[in-house]
């Protein structure tokens, strides 16, 4: 087992793999920009380096920088966490040099499924159903034309160094595709310094679900089950949930198989996604297979009770998996909804700042991956996710009763965030008679716009009057009248907390 | 203390007096009596007890305004006395030059137009970014750029005034 891991990465999911080392015996390396020296990450972390300023490409994505702080702290491994260099080749390859385990796929593996096209050659010769369309790069427009022509409008273009929604563009006719080729490819160019797009056949109103696979360096593969990823905005999760409520056990069965097939053809090893999209005859066509610890991991987790940070460290160090397919079960539902710094009824805004307010809620079925806390400035060079609020329950609609009751119990202040879109999509008949696509959400919120179905009463209720009008009379007063002491103190111990920087943490939460 | 509450888009009357014990409050509004028991239990998060129903009310101190979170709503407030409401409604009324704000914190990226510049309504004056999100920010008239306050990789905040439009 390793003695000491770098990990690579900022926010929640540096803090959740530090966890996890912890709970390994391992010692922890973090690394920082300069807009997160007061992190979590780097306070809980035995040791902590700083990379540079706060741009990514200054700090985070300095693969250079990381693998000479791997070096000189004599770290045996490093883990990527998702996003920045997780699915970097080159950086994999580098660690694999410099003799420093990089806890992930080998890089050969990556190359064969970072790319869109290669991967789709990858799934045919796995024998995975994926959508009509090219496997290679489309050379021009016109041969953009003929491959549409013979699979049929609509069709999607896609990068094929893609991902986030970057670089795509649905099509509908013949006469739209020559400039949405033009724009796609220009887009993906700029994005991801590749131009190189393919096709596929679009598919109407798709379910998005994903399978978890884990695979040894010993030659073993299994699959933990689906998740249900089809909540999303432009191409982004929001919800995520295990199981998927169309998926049964025959489904899943196939579905496992062909991931499983497709990552022991690459060679791939450690844990890795497989995307498929889901047709409303349940046909499923593979998508693309993620290299990487996903962002919605620990809806796996809850439902087969496996910790996948716990066994990409153990698989990376050369263990084989601890347990066959047919011992893996799944039991009870899970949901995770991404809280974002954004406003949506501010069409989305980014809104980034100090969280001046927290708190965060607890009682049985809760886990929370976060790396925030009260006083805490949201820096405005990142990702907007502040935290991921996870429940776990018996059953789908116990869940979704449990989230409501969960995010009534959220409060963060000082900044905007999009607490209040869960509550309206849990309350939504549709998601909760499951009837969700990709474009479920862009849907819901056309016909009900956050801003508009913002559910305030019609009249400020008295309680509210009244709260508000006690602090206004503790903060204006000097304290003489007797009956405002006790709230009196308490604000002057607010006020001299926050002059001295956000010291006042929140114990319930250490 | 008697003030002019601007709570949720609507205004109260308000007069709030300590009540004999600790935390108790009488307080008026628009002329009805409301006795409230009032517990800070950290600060910024009340316990408010009315006749037995109980509240949990959270303040939020954001960037411009104060809100007050209860059960599942933000309602935003504001105390005033009469004086500077009025004097605030004559500051928003003005015709003139007006600013061109940002609408989120971030940094600036790049300005599209110059000082002096002729400029068409909702076109583009500068472009920021936040958390790999851009926001083109548009001229609020027709009009002349008179001034552009910021540079590319400046930091604003959000309602910060950047260029001025006459």
């Amino acid at each position: 087992m390793f003695r000491k891991i770098l990990i690579a990465n900022r926010g929640e999911i540096a803090l959740r793999i530090l966890r996890a080392c912890r709970e390994l015996g391992i010692c922890t390396v973090a690394v920082y920009s300069d807009a997160d020296r007061a992190a979590l990450h780097v306070l809980e972390a035995d040791e902590a380096y700083r990379l540079g300023p706060p741009p990514a490409s200054e700090s985070y994505l300095r693969g250079d920088l990381i693998l000479d702080f791997a070096r000189r702290t004599a770290a045996d491994a490093i883990h990527p966490g998702y996003g920045f260099l997780s699915e970097n080749a080159n950086f994999a390859q580098a660690c694999e040099q410099a003799e420093i385990k990089f806890i992930g796929p080998p890089s050969s593996a990556m190359r064969v499924l970072g790319s869109k096209t290669n991967a789709r050659q990858a799934a045919d010769e796995a024998g995975m159903p994926r959508t009509p369309g090219c496997i290679t790069g489309l050379a021009s427009p016109e041969e953009a034309l003929d491959v549409a022509a013979a699979i049929g409008y609509p069709v999607m273009l896609k990068a094929a160094a893609g991902g986030g929604g970057k670089g795509m563009r649905a099509v509908a006719r013949a006469e739209d595709l020559p400039s949405a080729f033009v724009a796609a490819s220009s887009e993906a160019e700029r994005s991801f310094g590749s131009g190189e797009v393919y096709l596929e056949k679009l598919i109407d109103r798709p379910r998005h679900i994903e399978i978890q696979v884990l695979a040894d360096e010993h030659g073993h593969c299994v699959s933990l089950g689906e998740r249900e990823c089809s909540v999303q905005r432009r191409h982004q999760k929001v919800i995520e949930e295990a199981p998927s409520a169309v998926v049964d056990d025959h489904l899943r069965g196939r579905m496992g198989e062909a991931a499983v097939r497709l990552a022991l053809s690459a060679g791939y090893t450690n844990a890795g996604t497989v995307e498929f999209l889901l047709d409303d005859n349940r046909n499923f066509y593979f998508l693309e297979m993620n290299t990487r610890l996903q962002v919605e991991h620990p809806v796996t987790e809850l439902v087969t009770g496996h910790d996948l940070v716990h066994l990409q460290i153990r698989i990376a160090a050369g263990e084989p998996l601890p347990f066959a397919q047919q011992e893996i079960h799944l039991r009870g539902h899970a949901i995770e909804c991404r809280i974002y710094a954004e406003d949506p009824a501010n069409n989305f805004m980014p809104s980034p700042g100090r969280i001046t307010r927290l708190l965060q809620p607890g009682g049985p079925g809760i886990r929370e991956d976060c790396g925030i806390y009260e006083g805490w400035v949201v820096p405005m060079d990142y990702d907007p996710m502040l935290s991921k609020l996870i429940v776990f329950a018996p059953a789908r609609d116990l869940a979704i009763a449990r989230m409501l009751r969960a995010l009534d119990e959220y409060v963060i202040g000082g900044i905007r965030t999009n607490l209040d879109l869960f509550r309206q999509i849990l309350r939504d008949p549709e998601f909760r008679a499951a009837r969700i696509d990709t474009g479920y959400l862009d849907r819901l919120l056309a016909s009900y716009p956050p801003g508009a179905v913002s559910p305030q009463p019609d009249a400020p209720p008295i309680p509210a009057i009244a709260a508000a009008a006690v602090f206004e009379a503790t903060r204006t007063s000097n304290g003489s009248a007797a009956g405002l002491q006790p709230s009196v103190s308490a604000w002057k111990d607010a006020a001299r907390g926050e002059a001295i920087g956000g010291i006042d943490w929140n114990p319930s939460r250490r | 203390m008697k003030f002019n509450l601007e709570i949720d888009g609507q205004t109260r009357q308000v007069e709030i007096d300590p009540a004999e014990l600790p935390g108790q409050w009488r307080i008026r509004i628009d002329g009805e009596d409301v006795e409230a028991d009032a517990h800070l239990i950290r600060p910024g998060v009340m316990s408010l007890l009315i006749a037995g129903s109980a509240h949990r009310i959270v303040l939020d101190h954001g960037s411009g305004d104060s809100a007050l979170h209860m059960g599942r709503h933000r309602i935003p407030y504001r105390a005033e006395d009469p004086r500077s409401l009025r004097s605030r409604r004559r500051h928003a009324g003005s015709d003139g030059p007006v600013p061109v704000r940002a609408s989120m914190p971030g940094r600036v990226v790049r300005a599209l137009v110059e000082k002096g510049d002729h400029v068409t309504l909702h076109q583009g004056i500068l472009v920021i970014e936040a958390m790999k999100m851009q926001n083109e920010l548009k001229s609020p008239k027709d009009g002349r750029v008179a001034e552009i306050r910021v540079s590319p990789g400046d930091t604003v905040a959000a309602g910060d005034t950047l260029a001025i439009i006459e």
